[in-house]
């Protein structure tokens, strides 16, 4: 217990006193019934929709007014509340609406809500307990449900590691990253559920994937971890997302990853809108984006090929072991890479980042991939 | 009532379809995008559609000359023997299986291709894909008059 109260409520006469008085006679004080706040009335713009945050976008509560630094709100007082003289500073870290808003967020954050669903039911875990794999495929499904699982875990950390770090007037980016939160525990979970029901459990983490997690979790400013999150490492999960669908053995699996796969592409979605809000309103960050990211590259490439990342996808994308299958899935995930990368760039051009690709060593890794795949036919 | 694939009236039987079955729907969330299909028959003859999704409804299916004037979020595009044998699969199934489902078709434009300009608008096929594949899967128990 390291913070202690500055009174001692109980020990405190005058307080008690009052207290007591208040219980006796009935008085009560009521000054707060005049704070000096605005009478609104907010409704449904669609009552289809319900009552969203977009709704209370009014003079006095909404974000539309937001100031670049917020200063004024030091503690958990909602945004638009008044404020007494004499509340603790909470001490929030991340006080600029540029490193935190994202255009839209509000509607995200209603996105995420409406679309929540539950991996114990939602998922035909029967008709998965009842699917038999061969041997090399069920492991190799259960290896790559490994790295997914070491990989929503950070995930699941990373937005929980600054929420409490975001003044409380960011209101709706609090609760999107609580939500995304939530998101990627419910995938943690399905991952270790699916790969318990294949009948191999869970195989081996990856040292590299390990090193990119930490890099990914250590981030020093909230933009520099959504940059990396939010727009790098879960754009790229998006693609490996649809890629494990179009692998999926069976219609459950499918589905699965269909889920998986909504909620990732609105964290992918907060972080481009992110990244526009933040390049239009600091420009001068770019080059502290480009040296992250430059590093974030470097731990990716590494990642993506560590065996216990690369060669399940060899195998489940070939369908086996035997040399045909390998070359077959050799060319399917040379393609498959080439989409997340192509993916990445695109996005990193439409925030504004256009040069990024020119100043990439990730990029010139892709035209080799291009040249390979080019040279074996296979594009 | 038999619908005629491709034509306005069978993106409307799904479309009354899916408001029967709101609480599906309701369940699966938000549903907020435009997105286009385009059917491209022989001698590359093209029959485009425009479908809106708004909360948790298709708001509209139209038929239109040309889809970039409409500014749709992304276009599936593919010709009109794919699509055919996608719906067929659905027939038979009750819902499209491992090898017939939007994604696994789009995923690298083998069966069926994506076109869109924007990444952010791009992901929305992503961010609803749930939605998008139970709304094509509707058409399981329709009575398709497939074009020759």
């Amino acid at each position: 217990m390291s913070y202690l109260a500055t009174s001692h409520f109980l020990d405190d006469n005058e307080f008690v006193d009052k207290y007591l008085y208040s219980m006796r006679t009935g008085e009560l004080d009521l000054s707060w019934m005049d704070a000096a706040t605005k009478e609104v009335h907010c409704t449904s713009a669609n009552e289809r929709r319900g009552l969203t945050f977009r709704d209370l976008d009014v003079d006095g509560y909404g974000f539309s007014d937001l100031p670049e630094v917020v200063r004024e709100n030091r503690c958990y007082a909602p945004r638009g509340a008044e404020i007494p003289d004499g509340v603790p500073d909470m001490q929030a870290g991340v006080n600029r609406s540029s490193d935190v808003w994202a255009y839209n967020v509000e509607g995200y954050v209603e996105e995420a809500m409406s679309r929540q669903w539950d991996a114990t039911t939602d998922i035909a875990w029967t008709e998965l307990q009842e699917a038999e794999l061969p041997e090399e495929i069920g492991k190799a499904y259960a290896q790559l449900l490994t790295f997914l699982t070491e990989v929503e875990m950070i995930a699941t950390d990373v937005p929980a590691k600054w929420m409490g770090q975001v003044n409380a007037d960011f209101i709706e980016v609090k609760n999107f990253i609580a939500l995304q939160a939530m998101d990627e525990a419910r995938h943690a979970e399905v991952f270790r559920k699916r790969a318990l029901s294949t009948g191999y459990g869970l195989m081996r983490a990856s040292v590299q994937n390990e090193y990119n997690l930490k890099f990914l979790r250590d981030a020093e400013t909230f933009s520099e971890a959504s940059v990396t999150l939010h727009l790098q490492a879960e754009g790229n999960v998006l693609t490996l997302f649809r890629f494990s669908e179009y692998i999926s053995p069976t219609d459950a699996d499918k589905k699965m990853f269909r889920l998986v796969m909504q909620d990732e592409a609105r964290h992918v979605g907060y972080g481009m809108q992110h990244l526009k809000w933040l390049i239009k309103h600091n420009p001068e960050c770019r080059e502290t984006l480009h040296a992250h990211l430059e590093e974030a590259e470097n731990f990716l490439f590494g990642s993506i090929f560590a065996n216990e990342v690369f060669e399940p996808f060899v195998i489940l994308s070939g369908k086996g072991l035997k040399k045909e299958n390998i070359d077959k899935g050799l060319v399917i995930t040379g393609m498959f890479q080439m989409r997340q990368t192509e993916e990445y760039f695109e996005r990193l051009d439409k925030c504004g980042l256009t040069d990024r690709r020119e100043r990439s060593r990730l990029h010139e890794v892709y035209e080799l991939t291009k040249q390979g795949l080019a040279a074996q036919g296979a594009i | 009532m038999k619908v005629d694939f491709p034509s306005t009236s069978f993106f409307e039987a799904l479309k009354d379809r899916m408001a029967q079955e709101q609480d599906r729907f309701t369940k699966l969330g938000y549903f907020d995008t435009t997105f286009g299909v385009t059917v491209v028959g022989p001698g590359e003859q093209r029959r485009n559609y425009l479908l809106n999704f708004e909360v948790y409804e298709c708001m509209g299916a139209r038929e239109i000359d040309n889809l970039e004037g409409e500014d749709p979020d992304f276009v599936l595009e593919a010709d009109i023997a794919q699509w055919q044998d996608m719906l067929r699969n659905i027939q038979s199934n009750g819902g499209a299986d491992t090898d017939h489902g939007i994604n696994t078709l789009t995923h690298f434009g083998e069966g069926m291709k994506v076109i869109y300009d924007d990444p952010e608008r791009h992901d929305k096929l992503f961010r609803f894909s749930e939605s998008i594949q139970e709304y094509f899967d509707l058409a399981a128990d329709l009575q398709i008059e497939y074009a020759s």
